[in-house]
């Protein structure tokens, strides 16, 4: 009883959403204090064998906070294959030509598109290692803009023969093609990606526009490279790609980059990432165990939740721990 | 128009946002407000007969200050519902065998701060009206937040603290701090509640006949019309403990006029 005593008393004296820390001296006194804040809508956070620590009031929702378009599970990956006609040094998947094929597959794809609205997903957005490696791609493709928006990363560097006609074969109305550039000029992209590779996808960007495709241009930027970006936007305008298809993102940490940024589970929005190995946090993250939140897909909008539940966790835990170590 | 000035105790740091947020209510308003905070509900009842303040956010022993000092030119403008359904309960650890008043006979009862009309006034009142007189009960009287009216809590607290450290046999604590603690429903072996009080008015807030009419009349109006369903109105609602504003029942005060009458307590805290 004592315990709920002082509970009582120190958080009528606590602001919303601060802690208290009480010492206890027995198991049954954690129980109590979890029953009672459980009634009075306070917050038990966390309780070891001789202390809890209570927040006042509930844990606001994180997700609530961000825009609609950027809540977990809004865009969903799908790494369709993981295999690549090119070994980037910075590839956050590790993908290359020796990397094996770990593909969805169409049906998994098809399940995954079906269930996608209805678990609240708003796009849909395929990557590789190189999807148009893939003989199968436009059934993936129909598949998923049959359900919703869908983009399709490339590199834009196979589009010929039966691919180019796969490519041609594709809507046009709810499919976007992101293919990746570095570079105004062939130097800095050649270099991470090889040499030959800033023409051939250069030409890539010409096929899709000519083709009547949406076409969103990303770049990735290490730490040297960020002078480039002014003269890259130049190019993609001479290019006639739109500003708002311009992509400049930092390069990540991950994969076979030896630099970048660093990103984790606690300081990522996860944006949920389905390979043929499970579920992840986010795509930069698709190779690392450290990211992988379930091997279970199905049922999708399960898996989904279950990236906002941890989400949800981080946040308040990181939040909770910000209050109780103010720096004065 | 200059705002109406409101005042209200800080018997915590929480009753700021509270007070903020009805402020912000009232931005929309025909008349608008702002509020002052006062460490104890004395100097807030000096504030309001003086003319520093237009209305006072009092509990019933503030309002019935006011009624006395005032010689009755204060008038209830509006109050919670939780307000009209107030009691107070006796409450002993369980097994004790108190089974009502009468038990208390050459018993120990710890009352709240006395200036706590839910801990210490009217417990002291209705167990008179139920024949126990003074000497049939040894009081352990615990002052800790005099001033407040026992808005904190802490002295009622504390009276349940003597109980279960076995230097008093039963408490009086209002009926807020019983619901706090869970009732006897997350403990049942450690508090039983073993008599209730009549039900009475607790908070309500007071204007003298000098403020305008119209303007109190318009005041009023706007207070009653936060709605539950409405998002923000609902955050400042739950914060102060209520679901809806309702217009003054002045019978449910007739008791504590006449407990502060029998027990001599003086109409002005100095």
């Amino acid at each position: 009883m004592a315990v709920i005593l002082d509970l009582v008393e120190k958080l009528s004296v606590t602001a919303e959403g601060d802690t208290i820390t009480l010492p206890i001296t027995t198991p049954g006194q954690a129980a109590l204090a979890a029953s009672w804040c459980q009634r009075t809508g306070n917050t038990l956070i966390t309780a070891d064998a001789t202390s809890i620590t209570v927040r006042r009031g509930r844990p606001p929702d994180p997700i609530t906070d961000l825009p609609p378009a950027r809540r977990p599970g809004a865009r969903l990956w799908l790494y369709t294959n993981f295999d690549c006609n090119l070994a980037c040094d910075y590839c956050c998947a590790r993908s290359s030509p020796q990397t094996a094929r770990r593909a969805l597959g169409v049906d998994r794809v098809k399940e995954i598109a079906k269930a996608a609205p209805a678990a609240g997903v708003l796009e849909i957005l395929l990557t590789g290692g190189e999807p148009f490696i893939l003989p199968d791609l436009d059934q993936i493709v129909t598949a998923c803009t049959a359900a919703l928006p869908t983009t399709l990363l490339t590199n834009g560097m196979l589009f010929r023969g039966h691919r180019l006609q796969i490519l041609q074969a594709m809507p046009r109305d709810r499919l976007t093609l992101q293919i990746s550039l570095d570079s105004a000029t062939p130097d800095l992209h050649d270099s991470h990606r090889g040499k030959g590779t800033w023409t051939k996808a250069v030409a890539g960007i010409r096929i899709a526009l000519g083709e009547g495709f949406t076409v969103r241009v990303a770049a990735t930027l290490t730490t040297d490279g960020q002078h480039e970006e002014r003269e890259l936007r130049s190019f993609l305008d001479s290019l006639g790609i739109t500003r708002e298809n311009q992509v400049v993102r930092p390069l990540a940490h991950q994969g076979v980059a030896d630099e970048g940024v660093e990103l984790t589970v606690q300081t990522l929005i996860p944006e949920v990432t389905i390979t043929a190995d499970g579920v992840y946090w986010h795509p930069v993250g698709a190779d690392n165990a450290e990211q992988l939140v379930t091997r279970d897909i199905f049922p999708l909008d399960a898996a989904i939740e279950l990236v906002r539940e941890q989400y949800r966790s981080h946040r308040n835990t990181a939040d909770s721990a910000a209050r109780a170590f103010p720096c004065a | 128009m200059e705002p109406l000035v409101v005042g209200a105790v800080a018997y915590t740091p929480n009753v700021v946002p509270i007070w903020e947020g009805i402020r912000d209510y009232y931005r929309t308003a025909p008349v608008e407000m702002d509020f002052v905070l006062f460490s104890n509900y004395g100097r807030q009842v000096d504030a309001l007969l003086s003319g520093t303040i237009d209305i006072a956010w009092n509990t019933n022993l503030a309002w019935v200050r006011t009624v006395l000092q005032s010689g009755g030119r204060a008038r209830a403008l509006a109050m919670r519902d939780t307000d009209l359904t107030f009691r107070s309960h006796l409450v002993c650890r369980a097994g004790a065998g108190l089974h009502g008043p009468g038990d208390l006979k050459g018993r120990r009862l710890a009352l709240g701060s006395r200036d706590s009309a839910q801990a210490a006034i009217l417990p002291l009142h209705y167990l008179r009206r139920e024949g126990i007189t003074d000497g049939d009960v040894q009081l352990l009287r615990i002052d800790t937040d005099l001033g407040k009216h026992g808005d904190t809590g802490g002295s009622e607290l504390d009276a349940i603290r003597a109980v279960l450290d076995g230097d008093a046999d039963a408490a009086a604590i209002g009926i807020t701090t019983w619901e706090s603690i869970g009732r006897n429903e997350l403990m049942p072996d450690a508090l039983e509640m073993f008599w209730t009080s009549p039900a009475y008015c607790h908070c309500n807030f007071t204007a003298l006949d000098t403020l305008d009419t119209a303007r109190a009349d318009a005041w009023t109006t706007h207070l009653l019309a936060m709605d539950w369903n409405n998002p923000e109105h609902r955050r400042i609602l739950e914060l102060e403990g209520l679901t809806r504003w309702v217009r003054p029942q002045l019978d449910g005060y007739t008791d504590l006029f006449q407990a502060v009458k029998e027990q001599e307590i003086a109409p002005r805290w100095l």
